[in-house]
């Protein structure tokens, strides 16, 4: 079992490494990133630096987020779609293995990626003069664990759909857009429009955004420490909150993977 | 060892989901220590079979065991069973060194360097072992595949189309090494159109032809299928009986293709009259002409007979 797990973490860190879409995606932002870095570089005023700190550290972030989910759909329909699971399927390694691999190798990729943007954050703030934050720390924490979360999300719509189809609805058609749509429908029927389609509208739009996940499941709570960078004693606990949360809902999001894997032919 | 009863493969396609057949009812069994070969036409239902017998592909009806078990995706049984895939599906972003040892390494057990490199050292891909496989030749790739399959002894191999692609030094060789596995006592399975190479390496064979399997049996049964000629040689005395056919006279000696039926007729003829008799055969066939007479329906088949040609109960199945 180890070994197995060995063998495909190592080959699907591999993949990441030589994906030149990831790689790509990777550049781009960093350069706009190092184009945003500058400005700061020539401002003496220390609010104006964590200003910029703090932009670019939520830009980062937010840019793994993206890069999460794109490993966890890649590497899922890459090997579906290249048929190179036969190869894997025909050995002594269930696809229990094999999916557990490929979470935990993104996983991994993720971790690193995050460390080395916390790493990033740091250096920055003692580049600039400007104190270095828990806040940091926080961030970078909960943007792994929403990542994880992430991960385990996309590798299954990209087990059971399309790729395209899969960023499709994991960019649009997610929890955001279906609260907005309860939102106004909730607000159209207090206006007076109480018709029976409408009712019904909301409950469906109720019904997926409370099915479809969310992102930053405590994201008021912990909205003061993205811009401020400061944590508070109590503010800790919405980390380990977030990490059941994202814990719960990969495990809900392998099992289903896992099914579909197992009923769709390798050939 | 490989029992497949009445197996149904049916495929939706297109817009409105029109079923397609790719196996029909295929019923074949692969004993311990066969070299078992499975021809047929393009589209026959060859590669789909394999899949069913690994697990690839679930059967819409009917059932397969492999070593007494049902098939799963990535099972135990898969310790002693290798695989080499007609198509190069591999992991294309792996180098030929790293995708040889990826390959073995998903059998649970480590694989020395010194096994990876002799291996690669054997195909003659060496050279070529820091390689992309994205950048590999379809032989080469082919090469790897055949590596990953042999590095574990395996006791039960799948090959679809194996020599396809590869130049004929390594054929020959690869050929060499596979009567050495089946030697050994290894179960091998194998896809192919070259029959000429069935006919060098397997002991057993069955026909696909539209998902259905023709006629199993024997190598040795299939040459002499519905053989109604034997091939005589002899010392011409007089007369040269009128059932003979092709008859060719090269001085005394008379070579000509007797008619099954009447070999009784001749063997009293050649009594009676004194005559010499050099040479009475059962004119042998390539396994080419068994498959082409099968499938094109030249070869009659007694309509409730069983599939083994062997027991002489030959049969569509």
């Amino acid at each position: 079992m180890t070994e197995l797990l060995k063998a495909n973490i190592w080959a699907d860190v591999t993949f990441y490494r030589r994906s030149k879409l990831l790689l790509a995606f990777m550049l781009v932002f960093l350069l706009l990133t190092a184009l945003q870095s500058l400005p700061p570089l020539f401002m003496d005023s220390g609010v104006q630096s964590f200003n910029a700190l703090q932009q670019i550290v939520a830009d980062l972030n937010f840019f793994l987020l993206i890069l999460a989910g794109g490993m966890g759909l890649l590497v899922i329909s890459s090997h579906l779609r290249n048929r190179s699971l036969k190869m894997v399927f025909t050995k002594p390694c269930p696809p229990e293995v094999w999916l557990l691999s490929a979470y935990l190798s993104a996983a991994a990729m993720s971790l690193f990626l995050n460390l080395v943007v916390l790493g990033s954050g740091v250096l920055l703030s003692v580049l600039w003069r400007v104190p270095v934050r828990m806040g940091l720390v926080f961030v970078s924490a909960e943007t792994f664990v929403v990542s994880l979360g992430l991960i385990g999300y996309l590798m299954l719509l990209a087990t059971v759909m399309h790729p395209a189809l899969a960023a499709i609805v994991a960019v649009i058609f997610n929890a955001d857009l279906f609260y907005q749509f309860d939102v106004w429908t909730k607000a159209a029927i207090r206006s007076g429009n109480s018709s029976m389609a409408l009712r019904m509208v909301e409950r469906l739009f109720q019904g997926l955004y409370i099915l479809l996940p969310m992102v930053y499941p405590f994201d008021k709570q912990t909205e003061n420490i993205h811009t401020s960078l400061r944590v508070m004693r109590g503010e800790w606990k919405y980390l380990l909150f977030s990490l059941g949360y994202t814990l719960a809902l990969s495990a809900f999001c392998y099992c289903v993977s896992l099914f579909a894997l197992k009923r769709k032919n390798h050939i | 060892m490989i029992v497949a009863e009445d197996v149904g493969v049916h495929f939706r396609t297109g817009l409105f989901g029109h079923r397609v057949r790719a196996l029909d009812g295929l019923t074949l069994e692969v004993r311990d220590g066969d070299f078992f070969a499975l021809v047929g036409q393009n589209g026959a239902g060859k590669s789909t079979a394999m899949y069913c017998f690994l697990g690839l592909l679930r059967p819409t009806s009917g059932k397969v065991q492999l070593m007494g078990q049902s098939p799963e995706l990535g099972a135990r049984l898969y310790k002693n069973v290798a695989y080499l895939p007609e198509e190069p599906h591999y992991h294309l972003y792996l180098t030929v060194e790293e995708a040889t040892r990826y390959y073995s390494s998903l059998y649970g057990k480590r694989v020395s360097d010194k096994a990876i490199n002799d291996s690669l050292e054997r195909l003659g891909l060496a050279q070529f072992k820091k390689l992309p496989l994205s950048k590999c030749s379809k032989g080469m790739k082919q090469k790897v595949g055949i590596a990953q399959c042999l590095i574990h002894e395996p006791q039960v191999l799948f090959l679809d189309e194996p020599t396809r692609g590869l130049d004929p030094l390594i054929v020959r060789e690869f050929r060499e090494t596979l009567r050495e596995i089946h030697k050994r006592g290894a179960t091998i399975v194998m896809n192919s159109h070259v029959l000429s190479e069935v006919e060098m390496l397997a002991n057993r064979v069955a026909i696909i032809d539209r998902g259905k399997v023709v006629v199993q049996d024997e190598l040795h049964n299939l040459l002499t299928l519905n053989q109604e000629l034997y091939r005589i040689v002899f010392e011409e005395n007089g007369v040269v009986p009128d059932y003979l056919t092709a008859v060719e006279r090269s001085g005394h000696l008379v070579r000509a293709l007797l008619p099954k039926a009447r070999l009784c007729d001749f063997l009293e003829q050649v009594r009676t009259s004194g005559m010499s008799l050099h040479e009475c055969s059962l004119k042998k066939t390539s396994l080419e002409e068994s498959f082409f007479n099968l499938v094109k329906g030249e070869t009659t088949l007694p309509e409730n007979g069983a599939r083994e040609v062997g027991d002489r109960e030959i049969g569509v199945s």
